[in-house]
């Protein structure tokens, strides 16, 4: 293997500050399900790569990688439904103007 | 007749240094890209071509999975990711008009503490990544789990994390369905 464990993981530190980033200033939630989509992916990138580098005889990392893209799809689901219904009662869906439980 | 192989093996070898360097600027390059797309998810105005964004780092995280030796992984991150969740995002987002706008803003106001957050994060995970004494390329290619592996490991050892996915999986189609119900 050529390059180096850490590339990898820098390459999921930069995406999970991006999603973070994202995640904190966007003001639709659509945009804010995009940015943690983001940092689910920085995840997955950190567990394969420890499977790949220190070697799990059964593949945990891959198998846990599987199951954090399941839950990924699953979040993404109930959250833009939620947008849609939110967008339906309240006819946005910009954070910032969705105040209802707030006083 | 020594010359020849000579020549060849200079060849050869050659021709392995140029492999190494291809497949590291293949690496590189789908990181860099990664990089860019998922800068752009965070800070494009129009969602839309947010959402497009999102699907090129999806496509460019899979092929980092590549250099992983997981190929099964890559497989499913472009069909559930870039198939699936995607237009998942393009759905609503054309289901919910009017925030494409170029005149809405499109980021609240704590734009410069987010990204003095994220810097310092990224900063200080950088910093352990980079101080932290990483094995020299551990196992080798000896260690590559094919489908088979993953399907049988998936069925045995981890059967109960896998029935637990299942059951979530379950409850998020019968929630969407049950939220997104139109009418009272």
């Amino acid at each position: 293997m050529m390059i180096p464990q850490s590339h990898f993981l820098i390459l999921g530190a930069v995406l999970f500050a991006l999603g973070l980033y994202g995640a904190l200033t966007r003001r639709t939630a659509i945009g804010i399900l995009m940015s943690i989509e983001l940092v689910l992916n920085a995840a997955n990138i950190n567990l394969i790569t420890f499977n790949r580098f220190l070697g799990s005889p059964d593949g945990l990392g891959q198998i846990f990688a599987l199951f954090v893209i399941a839950i990924a799809a699953a979040s993404a689901v109930v959250g833009l439904v939620l947008v849609i219904a939110v967008y339906r009662n309240m006819k946005t869906i910009f954070t910032d103007k969705i105040n209802l439980m707030k006083w | 007749m020594n010359g020849l192989i000579q020549t060849l093996s200079d060849i050869l070898n050659n021709y392995g240094l140029r492999q190494e360097f291809a497949i590291r600027a293949c690496f590189y390059s789908l990181a860099v890209l990664a990089c860019i797309f998922g800068l752009g998810v965070v800070t494009l105005r129009n969602i839309f071509h947010c959402a497009i964004s999102l699907a090129m780092t999806l496509f460019c995280i899979a092929g980092i999975y590549l250099f992983l030796n997981a190929e099964f992984l890559a497989a499913v991150q472009v069909l559930i990711y870039v198939g699936a969740i995607v237009t998942l995002f393009l759905f609503a987002i054309m289901l919910t008009a009017k925030i494409g706008d170029r005149s809405i803003r499109q980021t609240n106001k704590q734009v410069l503490a987010s990204l003095a957050v994220s810097a310092a994060i990224l900063s200080l995970f950088v910093s352990i990544i980079i101080g932290s004494p990483w094995k020299k390329a551990a196992a080798d290619d000896t260690l590559r789990l094919g489908i088979g592996e993953l399907g049988k490991a998936l069925m045995s050892v981890y059967a109960l994390p896998f029935e637990a996915i299942s059951l979530i999986l379950l409850a998020a189609l019968v929630g969407a369905i049950v939220i997104g119900k139109a009418g009272k």
